[in-house]
């Protein structure tokens, strides 16, 4: 399996007054190229969920294995590097940089790795070409379509060829057309051999026939699957 | 003394290190008690997040104790002005007993905390957290030293009284013998310690090319410990030749005047070089007894061969800087 979650459990701000436990003893396991789908209503402990298995933070207890190795348990000076290098994120708001070109915007992972220009160049373009969206290269993010906007998110996520996709609320923001041609691009990575987890509450995410696993939370325990 | 403004930056460094020690104690002690590696509990998660920064704050904390050397030295220069009989740091350490002591504890602790830091900067480096109960087992021994130190420091600084009355540099390390104050270690030839010093850096140099040729641990130990030995020796050449030459006086010997303006800060070059050479020499064997741990085989090797090279290359400073006024003297004949 390339993700295993044993005994997990989330508390944030814990033995203060505000202490919130989020999640619950969560047991999981996603096998390598499948896709899975964590549903639940807002405040369930999805996003936290995912942030746990995104690396963002360790949990208050339990075993959050990527390929064997807790990933978010590394010095701090590893996770960056093993996150990066194994995690791609779509944020529920794309989280693009308005100012910078779409060009800019997908290479900027590669920056910190010390990708040479030329290289980070060609990635970007072959996965601008993959997208349909080589003619807003050296457009400002801020001034494209949201479906546009989509596809330069998961073209970020993708520049570095991580073996994971983490997508927290993906089509919250999108119409019903953009939040199915997410889905049909999400299906085509997952043939491609990716490892997807979405979280979402959306039916036309966790309906969709792509996705091989729904799991729902709630209270911040898992219920069926 | 204690409102002087360098006593209050020491005390004041002092006392915050002091701090972050007793901070990262508590964390010591229950890493020794606690520490588990591979448990998933609550306990072990909040510990491996709690060792990160308290780790970094100690790692700094000695580091700024390590420069509180310098500042302790600059301090008695400057306390110097204010005590009767006191010519240079010389006379304002000896002005109570707890000067010389609190320098020399402050001397060793730049070899004790720095060892603690590359054990650190060791430990980060592997992703296994692999000398954690070392490290910390380490913090537990220094911590009295810590505590030595800024005691005595304080005890000094606090017990300064300006109508006491010391010895100048010129009686301290004088040719004078019989006097319970002088501290200038007679009975050798210059000749001799030339010879002794120069063969000695002849050895050392052989022993670090030997070490980058090919890595043996028997040769590391040696070298670590001709290290320890050159160092000494190294002290009383400085007082006993290179000092004369550099104030062009032969019955002038003070360790401590070459840190002053009017000899160009010749001491803090002098000293600079020699300090870090002696803990890199040294180093370079203290890192191989934790090269089996995991993870940790290539960070030490690297770490190895980098000490032995930074130390020769500052043993080669050192030595330029020891023999430049003694070999002007002999070319130039006193002249210019």
């Amino acid at each position: 399996m390339l993700i295993e979650l044993s005994g997990v459990s989330k508390i944030y701000n814990q033995g203060r007054a505000n202490e919130v436990r989020a999640l619950t003893n969560i047991d999981l396991v996603v096998e390598q190229g499948s896709m899975v789908c964590l549903k639940g209503p807002s405040g369930s402990g999805k996003s936290t969920l995912l942030a746990i298995i995104g690396c963002i933070f360790p949990p208050t207890s339990g075993r959050a294995a990527i390929a064997d190795r807790q990933l978010a348990r590394l010095p701090d000076r590893f996770l960056t590097l093993h996150r990066r290098e194994t995690i791609g994120f779509i944020f529920q708001r794309f989280n693009v940089l308005p100012e910078l070109t779409v060009l800019d915007n997908i290479t900027l992972p590669l920056l910190p790795l010390g990708v040479p220009p030329k290289e980070r160049k060609e990635r970007a373009q072959q996965l601008m070409a993959r997208f349909g969206i080589s003619h807003r290269a050296e457009f400002p993010a801020g001034q494209i379509s949201g479906g546009e906007l989509q596809r330069v998110a998961i073209a970020r996520a993708l520049i570095n060829n991580q073996p994971i996709i983490l997508a927290d609320e993906p089509t919250a923001h999108l119409d019903t057309v953009l939040s199915w041609e997410f889905m049909e691009i999400m299906q085509q990575l997952q043939a491609a051999g990716k490892t997807i987890v979405i979280a979402s509450h959306d039916p036309l995410v966790f309906e969709h026939p792509a996705v091989e696993r729904t799991v729902t939370i709630k209270d911040g325990r898992l219920h069926a699957s | 003394m204690l409102l002087n403004p360098w006593s209050l930056a020491l005390t004041l460094c002092s006392l915050v290190v002091l701090m972050l020690g007793a901070v990262a104690g508590k964390t010591a002690a229950r890493v020794l008690r606690f520490w588990e590696p591979g448990s998933d509990t609550n306990r072990q998660i909040r510990l491996e997040n709690e060792i990160w920064l308290s780790s970094t704050l100690v790692a700094y904390g000695l580091g700024f104790q390590i420069i509180t050397l310098i500042l302790f030295v600059l301090a008695a220069d400057q306390f110097c002005q204010v005590i009767v009989g006191a010519m240079c740091a010389t006379g304002a350490l000896l002005a109570n007993p707890y000067g010389m002591p609190a320098l020399m504890v402050k001397l060793f602790g730049v070899f004790f905390y720095g060892f603690w830091i590359l054990l650190h900067q060791l430990d980060i480096r592997s992703e296994h957290y692999p000398l954690v109960r070392i490290k910390y087992l380490a913090l537990l021994l220094v911590l009295p030293m810590l505590v030595l130190d800024v005691s005595l420091q304080t005890l000094y600084i606090a017990g300064i009284k300006p109508d006491i009355i010391t010895s100048c540099c010129a009686v301290v390390f004088g040719e004078t013998t019989g006097t319970t104050t002088n501290l200038l270690t007679t009975g050798y030839s210059q000749q001799g310690l030339l010879v002794v010093f120069i063969g000695s850096i002849v050895g050392l140099m052989a022993m670090g090319w030997g070490l980058l040729r090919r890595w043996q641990a028997g040769l590391a130990g040696l070298y670590a410990a001709g290290w320890l030995w050159y160092f000494g020796l190294s002290l009383v050449v400085i007082i006993n030749v290179i000092s004369s030459y550099v104030y062009a006086m032969p019955y002038h010997k003070c360790p401590f005047c070459l840190l002053k303006p009017e000899y160009h800060y010749f001491g803090f070059a002098l000293y600079g070089a020699l300090i870090p050479a002696t803990f890199f020499g040294a180093s370079a064997a203290m890192a191989g007894l934790v090269r089996g741990k995991t993870g940790l085989s290539g960070v030490v090797d690297y770490y190895q061969r980098f000490a032995v090279k930074l130390s020769l290359m500052l043993l080669l400073i050192f030595s330029g800087l020891s023999f430049y006024h003694y070999l002007k003297y002999l070319i130039t004949g006193g002249e210019g």
